[in-house]
């Protein structure tokens, strides 16, 4: 892996529309900063390796090097990347969580995290005039700010360097598959920092099949009136297609095709749907609104996970294989599509100018000849 | 010295001044003008004698309306003085060219300094041609003493021609000094007195008009011509050399000391002469052609464009038959150049090559090695805001909120020391910069554009002096036309890049008396602009502030940022912070901020030091602003109150 700055990062990635916004290189220096859910960079710094392309989700990853870090093997052409078990979810009774639009998992893993002691703080989201803005708690009351789904881009783990940069060394981090890439290459050290400890004590993925542009998705919200007052905001699982707006005393459904036009560029080139890089990765379990889908992916994940089980803050269930087939289809297809697109642009393996991906190159091409099996 | 009686004694001075004590000498009473650099001294000095000498000095709101103050004193038969910059001339030739064809009264002198090589300008503008343009005679001194001299001359040659006199400056002759012998000051208060009820063609006791336009205008013409047939025998026309140079050089202004020491360095002086021309509008046509006709070969050596050459190309042509033929070099056919300052090593060049004498200047090797070692060794000492000046941190706020909204907003500027934002000084910000006022109109014209297309934020930024000189008319056009801009008025509280001149924003004039201010911001509020205000020191505040109104709020608005310039008489010398590092938290090279301060922010108050690679603050020059304390990531900069 090859460490560049932000030199690098202002031309391969924010000028050239694969920055997803995620916020990694934001809070590491004064030159980043977000706003409405953008990622831009102040005046000009001359540093050659900084810490903004080492943990950029779309700058030099290595995908065999941090999948063989977390799970002692190469990035497989696999669905869902390297997991231990995948089960259906909910929040417990004993998770005293509520007001949540689906099943909770999430919420209820990071609140038994923090009660226990597996983590002393927790980096969320939550909506800020319309847009997803990181925030860190340390007690557990402070975790239900944060629910619900929110859809647009949001730069997630600023949250996690601000938690880190204000002394945290147990931090829960809660983000979409590109946040949570980042995550994971920043738990790398990948400029060998001496006295590095991995400050990530549990790191949750969220399912992801696109973000929205924040502005322009704001936008559409206040066209519909005072954004304070939405109740509900919701994409019901297929065959639905068309998201679901509560706001006041109107209702309003917006076509899924409409909703689909403010899908920044950036995630057209994304090839991770289920966060594979996370200790759990948390989603949508089709036609069961009152369940998540868990994909447990290392020990420490499975440790947590069935611990909350049985202190009743999380039900779980066994899958049936059936049940996730609709998943991998859909995971597999966003794999092929992603790094199709990347590898279209010459932006896997390349020998010269910028690179979003390092792969086996075996690996690469079984996943793009693989036949699409879903829509 | 300005006042002195004593009559012919000698006194080093600086040009500006030789033509401030040659106006007195003349006995003007009114004397007006907008600051501009070469020429504001001219005004200032005046002023420091205004009470003492009966005069009436201001400083008024632009060039145009200085101009139309001085013909007031002329109209009520006072002596009347108006001096300004060379693109002053610009402003003022709307009102200039129908003054003109009115005429004046009380002799009436225009004094533009031009500034070639744009040493303190952003053009290098000929005001020269405004005398062709306009009809009306141009003089240009030759060094210092003439500069005292021929400003007295000019008053009573435009009371005698009856119309008002051109007499230009340059950088060279304004900034530099020389020993003047002083003439007789007589000074006596002359009663103020408008004639109106004579005929209406009367040119002394009927009204001050332009019309009937053919008949004033061959009225004019024949004032021009009068001119030049005293231009004939005119003592600051004057040829020294051989009776038949091999070359003739024609020149004037500070040209004529450079071709001086050019003929020295190459020893010519016996084979070529210099005719140095004062009056070189309209030219004196019998004087050039008695030279003209004793020689074959003939360098005109001028700054900037070839208005003599021009002109006396156009004479010699016309006169052919008594003069021959004569083989002209000058700037149209490249042996001099037509941009830049002139200086006495082209002159030399252009002698040796024409007269075929052999002269090595500098070694080719040597000049380029010297320019390489300035190039790659000196020190960095590019154009910069002062320490603790405003425009820094305004630009850094306006700066940071555009790239946080991330749309391609830019910002137009014109003339102020806040030009250099155009330079890393102000982050690079600036993207179009003309004349004065002209970003405000810029962003009005850009702020249409929506329909076209364009969705860039437009912010113009606008001195308040030029606010009041040029901004205004823009700023009413943009809210009369709805344009979606923002305009940020830079309000340092004085005209600040000229040195200090008051305006009429401020409630003193040019003496130092007290005078009613005019309110900015209810003006702007009054014209119908959204209207905001923010303190740049606070740079969180302030670009959190631009940022909002960029983005939720439309159409024409302003934000004045408002800060007393660090070299302002109220803050000079007086500290607010004392400022430091704490070389325990600033990690400097090593840190990851980059040099955030020394790099980007580059405050000349604050220092890398090269031992350590950390920030160090350069306590003589630091202003004690306390902004960096603000900028600095790891808040190792310190700042404490100055108790008072």
């Amino acid at each position: 892996m090859q460490v560049k700055g932000s030199k690098e990062i202002r031309a391969g990635v924010l000028d050239s529309g694969l920055c997803t916004g995620c916020g990694a290189c934001v809070s590491l220096c004064p030159y980043y900063a977000t706003h409405k859910g953008k990622t831009v960079m102040h005046f000009s710094c001359t540093r050659e390796e900084g810490r903004c392309h080492a943990h950029c989700p779309r700058a030099e990853v290595n995908l065999d090097r941090i999948s063989s870090q977390f799970f002692g093997e190469e990035y497989s052409a696999s669905p869902f990347g390297s997991y231990i078990n995948i089960h259906s979810a909910r929040a417990g009774d004993k998770a005293g969580v509520s007001g949540f639009q689906t099943a909770g998992t999430v919420s209820a893993l990071i609140k038994f995290a923090l009660e226990k002691g597996y983590i002393d703080s927790a980096v969320l989201t939550k909506n800020e005039e319309g847009f997803g803005v990181p925030f860190v708690i340390d007690n557990p009351g402070d975790v239900e700010k944060a629910s619900g789904s929110r859809y647009s881009v949001s730069p997630t783990v600023k949250g996690v360097n601000d938690a880190i940069n204000s002394g945290r060394r147990k931090i829960g981090a809660v983000g979409t598959p590109c946040q949570t890439l980042a995550v994971a290459q920043l738990r790398g050290n990948p400029l060998k920092q001496e006295g590095f400890t991995d400050p990530i004590a549990l790191s949750i993925g969220l399912f992801c099949t696109w973000a929205l542009t924040a502005s322009d998705f704001t936008a559409l919200m206040k066209s519909m009136g005072d954004i304070s007052t939405i109740r509900k905001l919701d994409i019901p699982p297929p065959p639905a297609s068309s998201m679901e707006i509560e706001t006041g005393n109107k209702s309003y459904i917006i076509p899924l095709d409409d909703i689909r036009k403010l899908i920044p560029e950036a995630c057209s080139y994304c090839h991770d749907m289920t966060a594979e890089f996370a200790d759990i990765s948390v989603g949508v379990y089709e036609g069961k609104t009152k369940q998540n889908i868990a994909i447990i992916r290392t020990e420490r994940g499975r440790k947590i996970f069935e611990e909350a089980v049985n202190a009743g803050y999380l039900e779980t269930e066994k899958i049936p294989e059936e049940a996730i087939a609709p998943l991998a289809a859909a995971s597999m297809n966003k794999k092929k599509k992603g790094l199709g697109k990347l590898a279209g642009a010459n932006l896997i393996n390349s020998e010269t100018g910028h690179t979003v991906i390092r792969m086996k190159k075996s690996t690469l091409e079984s996943i793009l000849k693989g036949g699409a099996s879903c829509c | 010295m300005l006042l002195s009686k004593s009559e012919g004694k000698e006194f080093l001075l600086m040009g500006n001044q030789a033509i401030a004590r040659g106006a007195l000498e003349a006995g003007v009473s009114v004397a007006a003008g907008y600051p501009g650099t070469p020429s504001s001294e001219i005004i200032e000095n005046l002023a420091s004698v205004a009470p003492e000498a009966d005069l009436y000095v201001e400083w008024s709101v632009n060039e145009k309306v200085s101009l139309e103050v001085a013909a007031a004193g002329s109209f009520a038969g006072l002596r009347s003085l108006c001096v300004m910059k060379q693109n002053g001339v610009n402003v003022a030739s709307d009102f200039l060219l129908h003054l003109v064809l009115s005429g004046t009264r009380g002799g009436m002198v225009l004094i533009p300094c031009d500034d070639p090589g744009a040493i303190s300008s952003v053009n290098e503008g000929e005001s020269r041609y405004f005398a062709r343009l306009m009809e009306i005679p141009l003089l240009e001194p030759g060094d210092f003493q003439e500069a005292k001299d021929m400003t007295k001359w000019a008053f009573s040659l435009s009371e005698e021609l009856g119309n008002v006199v051109m007499l230009r400056s340059v950088t060279r002759l304004s900034h530099a000094s020389g020993n003047v012998k002083l003439g007789a000051l007589n000074r006596t208060k002359p009663a103020a007195k408008f004639n109106f009820s004579g005929n209406l063609l009367d040119a002394k006791t009927g009204p001050v008009i332009t019309a009937p336009v053919p008949f004033r205008h061959t009225q004019q013409q024949g004032k021009l011509k009068k001119a030049a047939a005293l231009f004939e025998t005119s003592p600051f026309n004057r040829y020294e050399g051989p009776e038949n140079p091999e070359l003739l050089i024609i020149t004037s202004s500070a040209c004529y000391l450079y071709s001086r020491e050019a003929l020295r360095v190459l020893d010519t002086e016996k084979r070529a002469g210099i005719l140095k021309l004062g009056t070189t509008w309209p030219l004196p046509p019998e004087l050039l052609k008695k030279h003209l006709a004793a020689a074959e070969k003939v360098l005109i050596v001028e700054e900037v464009l070839p208005f003599l050459e021009e002109n006396i190309k156009i004479l010699a042509m016309e006169n052919i038959d008594s003069i021959g033929k004569i083989k002209f070099f000058g700037k149209n056919d490249g042996t001099l150049p037509s941009v830049n300052e002139m200086n006495p090593d082209y002159v030399i060049k252009a002698i040796s090559s024409i007269l075929n004498i052999p002269y090595t200047g500098m070694p080719e090797e040597y000049e380029k090695s010297g320019q390489i070692l300035s190039f790659t060794k000196s020190p960095n000492r590019e154009l910069t805001f002062c320490p603790g000046c405003p425009h820094r941190a305004s630009y850094w706020s306006i700066n940071r909120a555009l790239t946080l909204n991330g749309e391609n907003g830019f910002v137009c500027g014109d003339i102020g020391c806040y030009t250099m934002a155009i330079l890393p000084a102000g982050f690079g910000t600036i993207k179009t910069a003309h004349s004065m006022g002209s970003g405000t109109g810029v962003a009005s014209g850009f702020g249409k554009l929506k329909s076209f297309g364009m969705n860039q934020p437009v912010v113009s930024v606008c001195g308040d002096s030029t606010f009041f000189h040029a901004g205004m008319p823009a700023l009413v056009n943009a809210v009369h036309n709805n344009s979606d801009m923002l305009l940020v008025i830079l309000d340092n509280s004085g005209t600040a890049m000229t040195g200090f001149q008051p305006h009429p924003g401020i409630p003193s004039g040019a003496a130092g008396n007290e005078l009613p201010s005019v309110d900015i911001e209810g003006i702007c509020r009054s014209i119908g602009a959204k209207t905001f205000t923010a303190d740049p020191f606070n740079v969180a505040e302030t670009e959190k502030k631009v940022l909002e109104i960029i983005e939720n709020e439309r159409g024409p608005r302003v934000l004045i940022m408002r800060q007393g310039c660090a070299l302002s008489p109220e803050k000079k010398g007086k500290k607010k912070y004392n400022v430091s590092v704490d070389s325990n938290i600033c990690k400097g090279s090593d840190c990851g901020c980059n040099r955030l301060c020394t790099r980007v922010f580059r405050c000349p108050g604050l220092v890398c030091d090269s031992a350590t690679g950390k920030a160090m603050i350069d306590e003589i020059i630091c202003a004690g602003c306390g902004v960096c304390a603000d900028i600095c990531p790891s808040g190792a900069i310190k700042r404490s109150e100055v108790a008072l």
